[in-house]
């Protein structure tokens, strides 16, 4: 097999499945909540520092994973008591606060570490083999970790209790309320969870790219298109809307240069929130 | 008119008092502001009138100061100047209009895909000014733009740029008090209800979106022989996310918001900013602050108390619309409907005929497919099989609005009003739906338009009267009665209520018949009423139709009804 | 709501007057206190995506005022700084100029920022005050009583290519920048390089300048096209995800790579264990081991402490504008345009990259080619006087 296409072949995965990590939080969110939560992208970079935090103190990087998670709950919920609690059913407003929240994080971050960049360290350098082609192990990690939280999460949705419940309080909020369910502190959960999800994409991704403040901004506009393209409430729809837009990238960049990719995501995210606003996939 | 022009004059001539009170500088900084908060007030024309967030509106700006930069470049000192800087700034607005009506057409909700597009849409235009380097300088920018004829310098050109300010300020009052403004901020707050009103609303969104563009566009015009030089930044998203935290915290509902917000908001910026390390962190907070608990911005609050305190007046001879009902009695034909959702029939063959004026009633238990023959009629769900005529023509498929303009007209089971606009508004909403042309609804004069109706309603209801309540402050059985004086008012040759007497008491429920009779017997019209009350059934229908299934059980009148044995036995134990 | 209208008006005629007086009232009160000051405007990045060297560059400016005053000031008074955001969009820049030299009638700008800020400055001023450039950029400027202190492509790229070439032997190039002018200009400029060295180019490509970018595929491209060296002219975090990148999939190891635009800051981002065989090529590295330099690393540390942001070339660049500018005051004797352009031409003063002299409103200066070991940098070549290439009269 032609080494270059190996590696080709396995960056597209690389690309779809690292975009399914990042959006993971953002789905839930969006999907669950109906909250666009514009600062997904700074939950992401709070996972990278907090990361960077565990470096520095000279702790093994898996300990990065439960740090992250503890720190991401503690924001996430303060903010959904403070903020996003009042908003549930005002989409634009939402939209601007969760917005004006990114600006704050960003703030926060910088006058605790500076503007510059950090780095962090590849917790498995070297390479392994894949077809006979070298790849760099600590990527082949992250995409093994993406899809078998992908089948994790799927199974869990399905079979599980809470699932249900959240399923529930999605379709119909008063009904659930109406037999037993705590929507309100379902409500929280899930967006703790949503923030969770982005600390996790953080710590995942922190090794790979820069770390700063404003490394947040590199992940919220592509979520969203993946939301869209994909379409809201399921898996499958999430999977494929990675697809989409990952594959997009990928092959025009490939055939016409990485500015005509960049053109093509944006003009097909523009198509699908024209035509398809509820994606490929969308439940209902 | 002549009040109106004399605040604009005050106005104006304090704007140009500014410079010899300032100084140079602040007439080089406001001027910028100024035009910002031009572009600031169509974001305040859709987001606070029409209800739709514009999150790219810097595109409208960009491509404005672009075409005027070439047209300065290229045609300075020309005559064809006249004509290519005006062009400049409506070539956005129709850009803008294209895509709104191109986005809204599809769906009807303005919910946030449409802001999303418009977001892609300024990356897009700011990546295609970047790499487009031959014509728009790229990067680095379109430079050495000259100044308008005549105006060397920008001291001159901030009288310009205050007179367009003040003109497009001057502008935006008017539209936003003509019809158009209550129709958009009736748009914002129930959309579907509009459109059963005979409104095109995605029409009518996208021409806010048009006039929004065209303020970019205006703003762009003047940008660019004030810089003297077009960047990408400009059509990007930094400056997009700007103005709408500007017009958010001056006040978006409100006129002077949107440009109160571009000048406090962005002069205190640009002094503050090298000046309070945590500046970005303390707008960033008030901007949260100002969406949670400030929805009406600085503005909203004077605004408000000056309007209590001052009150509203209307000037002006109330003008008595000829009264259009009985002029031909509709055919309403409906053949082999059938409307499914998943595995559930929720009509299955309907097929009816109503040739005569006369009240319906459409009876039958729940879940017979009454409401959603409703929604069938009114074009609100498509149905899959079979047809539904109007005076023999097709009206299936056709979308609501046409359906309302045909003169059926609607009042649904929850009472469906305008909660934050006032009882007045609510009316003539109602009042001018099908009889507004375009022109009209940029007029005054439908302000004061009437209609024997009207009057007669107001007689029956007083609380009517009462103009200036918001119709969220009225009582349940009180909207139910203003939905159906919103339904009446449209003259509608055949009305479909959909319980109008839900949740009403006696007395109310009363003079609600008492008028349905009233309109039945002057106008004769046909009135088809979903009702369940069987006592009141028999006491106002003329024919009653039976839905058994989501197909039509029995026709007659109440007697025959009454007697037909299948129509017992889907009513069990009911007496009927 | 006709009524409420006027009174609305009413609000933000006092709004803004209120806001304006507020604003305007410290203008006065400097005007008041400092009219013998000679007034230096800088421009440095205080916001945006430049900002992380905005601490740094403020410093320098500071110590380079203090110099200046040591040494007696410009024109006998006392220099004074007056700092400008310059991450900020080209309007808004262009608007602080117009304030510096309206309100608080600055004697000379100084100015470390994007070639677009820089047009919008120069069009706001109009050559009524000189304004030094300090930073790196593609040349071409040649707007009146501008002068431009920092490297041209031609500085950084044409003794580093052809010491590429005779040194290590190297013969194919890949080329890859962010889609911008600098870019664009340094590698087409690049390309004559090597042409004139021997070599060929096997690959050049663009990465889109504003979204965030990923860079395996472009790592891969040149894994296929097995270039010996590759030119760099991407910058800020797109520098750093690719280098990281590059490293990660193992091609540092018999690739090189030399960029345009690599400094302390960004090498800290790459990290150490992404910076094999990794080049810089700049006018300035904080560990120059120069007299002139030495003398400017131990007074920046004098002054601002031991954990001091670093030194970097874009701060380094803010000390040699305000010294030069002084120096060219001084030596004209006042700051008339035509006087200014005189003296400009043929004139040296001294950096801590080295003396540097002015022709054609550019300079000839010492150029550095420094390799990064781990998170720091190790000067591998010097390159003595540099002519910039640039043919402003």
């Amino acid at each position: 097999m032609d080494p270059i296409a190996v590696t080709i072949a396995l960056n597209i995965i690389y690309e779809i499945t690292t975009l399914f990590v990042i959006v993971l939080g953002l789905a839930i969110v969006f999907g669950l909540l109906k909250v666009m939560n514009l600062a997904h992208g700074e939950f992401i970079m709070v996972g990278a520092y907090a990361a960077y935090f565990c470096q520095d103190q000279g702790w093994p990087y898996i300990m990065a994973i439960p740090f992250a998670l503890f720190i991401a709950a503690i924001l996430g919920y303060l903010i959904e008591f403070t903020l996003i609690r009042h908003l549930y059913r005002r989409p634009f407003d939402t939209l601007l606060v969760t917005w004006g929240l990114s600006f704050l994080l960003r703030e926060v971050i910088e006058l605790v570490y500076g503007k510059g960049f950090q780095s962090l360290s590849n917790p498995i350098p070297g390479s392994i083999d894949v077809l006979g082609e070298p790849y760099p192990s600590y990527r082949a990690l992250v995409m093994v970790i993406a899809i078998l939280s992908v089948l994790v999460l799927w199974v869990w949705y399905r079979r599980s209790l809470t699932g249900a419940r959240v399923k529930a309080m999605v379709e119909n909020p008063e009904l659930a309320r109406a037999v037993g369910i705590r929507v309100d502190n379902l409500a929280r959960h899930t967006f703790v969870v949503g923030t969770c999800f982005g600390a996790l994409a953080g710590v995942m991704l922190a090794p790979l790219t820069r770390v700063e403040p404003f490394m947040g901004l590199d992940y919220i506009l592509t979520s969203f298109f993946v939301l869209v393209v994909g379409g809201v409430g399921t898996i499958l729809g999430l999977s494929s809307g990675a697809g989409v837009i990952g594959g997009v990238q990928s092959v025009v960049s490939n055939l016409f240069g990485e500015t005509s990719g960049y053109f093509g995501v944006l003009l097909i995210a523009i198509l699908f929130l024209w035509l398809k606003p509820n994606g490929l996939i969308s439940r209902s | 008119m002549g009040l109106f022009l004399g605040r604009s004059i005050i106005l104006l001539l304090g704007l140009f008092a500014l410079p010899t009170l300032l100084g140079d500088f602040w007439a080089y900084q406001l001027g910028l502001y100024f035009l910002y908060s031009i572009a600031a007030l169509g974001v305040g024309i859709c987001w606070g009138q029409a209800g739709f967030l514009p999150l790219g509106q810097a595109m409208f700006l960009g491509i404005g100061a672009y075409l005027s930069g070439f047209s300065l470049i290229h045609f300075q000192d020309s005559f064809l100047l006249l004509l290519l800087l005006p062009a400049a700034a409506l070539i956005p607005g129709f850009i803008a209009f294209v895509i709104g009506l191109l986005v809204f057409r599809g769906h009807l909700e303005s919910g946030p895909f449409f802001a999303l597009i418009t977001l892609a849409l300024s990356l897009l235009t700011f990546q295609i000014a970047t790499n487009w380097v031959d014509v728009t300088g790229g990067f680095n920018g379109l430079g050495g733009i000259p100044s308008l004829p005549g105006l060397e310098g920008f001291e001159s050109l901030y009288y310009v740029v205050a007179a367009v300010l003040t003109i497009s300020i001057g502008v935006v009052a008017w539209i936003i008090k003509a019809p158009i403004g209550v129709i958009w901020r009736g748009i914002s707050e129930n959309e579907k209800r509009l459109t059963f009103f005979g409104y095109d609303t995605a029409f009518l969104k996208a021409l806010a979106f048009g006039i929004s563009g065209v303020l970019g566009g205006v703003a762009g015009v003047l940008y660019a022989p004030h810089q003297g030089l077009v960047t990408p930044n400009l059509a990007g998203f930094i400056l997009s996310a700007e103005l709408l935290i500007w017009t958010a915290v001056g006040g978006r509902k409100t006129l002077f918001g949107p440009v109160i917000g571009a000048i406090l908001v962005g002069s205190l910026t640009a002094e503050l900013r090298d000046v309070i390390p945590i500046w970005e962190l303390m707008v960033a907070a008030l901007f949260i602050f100002v969406v949670l608990f400030l929805p009406d911005g600085i503005a909203g609050w004077p605004e408000r108390l000056f309007q209590r305190v001052l009150g509203r007046r209307f000037s002006g001879d109330e003008v008595n619309l000829a009264v259009k009902i009985g002029q031909k009695s509709p055919e309403l034909e409906l053949a082999s409907c059938s409307l499914s959702i998943g595995t559930v029939d929720i009509l299955n063959q309907l097929s009816f005929r109503i040739a005569q004026p006369g009240i319906y009633c459409l009876i039958g238990p729940n879940g017979a497919g009454k409401t959603s023959t409703f929604n069938a009629i009114t074009g609100a769900v498509k149905t899959q099989a079979g047809s539904i005529n109007l005076d023999d023509e097709s009206i299936s498929g056709f979308q609501s609005h046409d359906v309302a303009m045909r003169g059926i007209g609607r009042k649904f089971q929850v009472p469906s009003i305008l909660p934050n606009l006032t009882i007045s508004e609510n009316l003539r909403t109602a009042l001018w739906g099908g009889r507004c042309s375009l022109m009209d609804l940029f007029h005054y004069t439908p302000l004061n338009w009437t209609n024997t109706i009207n009057t007669d309603l107001k007689e029956r209801f007083p609380f009517l009267i009462e103009e200036n309540k918001p119709a969220k402050e009225l009582s349940h059985g009180e909207k139910q009665v203003l939905e159906l004086s919103m339904s009446l008012l449209g003259e509608p040759r055949l009305l479909l209520l959909d319980e109008p007497c839900a949740g009403l008491s006696s007395e109310e429920t009363d003079k609600v018949i008492d008028t349905i009779r009233w309109i039945r017997s002057t106008f004769d019209s046909t009135i088809l009423v979903i009702e369940h009350d069987m006592t009141l059934v028999k006491d106002i229908a003329d024919q009653v139709i039976v839905m058994h299934q989501g197909a039509v059980l029995a026709i007659g009148g109440v007697k025959d009804i009454q007697k037909d044995s299948r129509v017992r036995e889907v009513y069990v134990g009911v007496s009927i | 709501m006709l009524n409420g209208k006027k009174t609305s008006r009413r609000t933000v005629l006092k709004a803004t007057l209120g806001g304006a007086a507020l604003a305007a009232a410290p203008g006065l009160i400097k005007y008041a206190n400092a009219a013998s000051d000679f007034k230096i405007g800088l421009f440095i990045p205080l916001s945006g995506p430049a900002a992380l060297f905005g601490p740094s560059a403020k410093n320098c400016g500071e110590l380079a005022i203090d110099e200046v005053n040591k040494s007696g000031g410009v024109l006998g008074r006392q220099a004074k700084l007056y700092i400008a955001d310059a991450g900020v969009p080209p309007a808004e820049a262009a608007k602080s100029a117009v304030r510096l030299m309206l309100r608080d009638k600055v004697d000379l700008i100084v100015g470390n920022h994007d070639s677009a800020v820089r047009q919008a400055i120069v069009g706001a001023v109009k050559g009524k005050i000189p304004y030094v450039y300090s930073p790196v950029y593609e040349g071409g400027e040649c707007s009146p009583n501008v002068f431009m202190l920092g490297e041209t492509p031609q500085q950084q790229l044409m003794p580093a290519i052809d010491h590429f070439a005779k040194t290590k032997g190297v013969k194919s190039y890949y080329l890859i920048g962010n889609d911008y002018v600098w870019p664009r200009v340094t590698n087409k400029l690049a390309k004559k390089y090597i042409a004139a060295a021997g070599g060929n180019v096997v690959g050049e490509e663009y990465i889109p300048f504003g979204p965030a970018n990923k860079f395996e595929s472009a790592v891969t491209r040149i894994k296929s096209a097995k270039p010996d060296l590759v030119v760099i002219t991407l910058v800020g975090g797109d520098n750093v995800n690719f280098n990281r990148t590059f490293a990660e999939f193992g091609l540092d190891k018999n690739i090189s790579r030399v960029a345009s635009l690599l400094e302390e800051n960004t090498l800290m981002g790459v990290g150490a264990e992404s910076s094999g065989n990794l080049y810089s090529s700049m006018a300035y590295f904080a560990n120059i081991e120069s007299a002139e330099n030495k003398a400017f690393v131990s007074s920046y540390k004098a002054k601002f402490g031991a954990k001091a942001p670093v030194l970097n070339t874009l701060a380094e660049s803010n000390y040699a504008g305000i010294i030069f500018g002084a120096a060219l005051t001084n030596k004209t004797g006042s700051t008339n345009a035509a006087k200014l352009a005189a003296t400009a031409e043929g004139l040296t003063v001294s950096t801590p990259t080295g003396a540097v002299t002015m022709r054609n409103r550019h300079t000839d200066k010492n150029m550095y080619l420094a390799k990064c070991n781990g998170t720091q940098f190790k000067i591998a070549k010097v390159f003595n006087k540099v002519p910039s290439g640039q043919t402003c009269t």
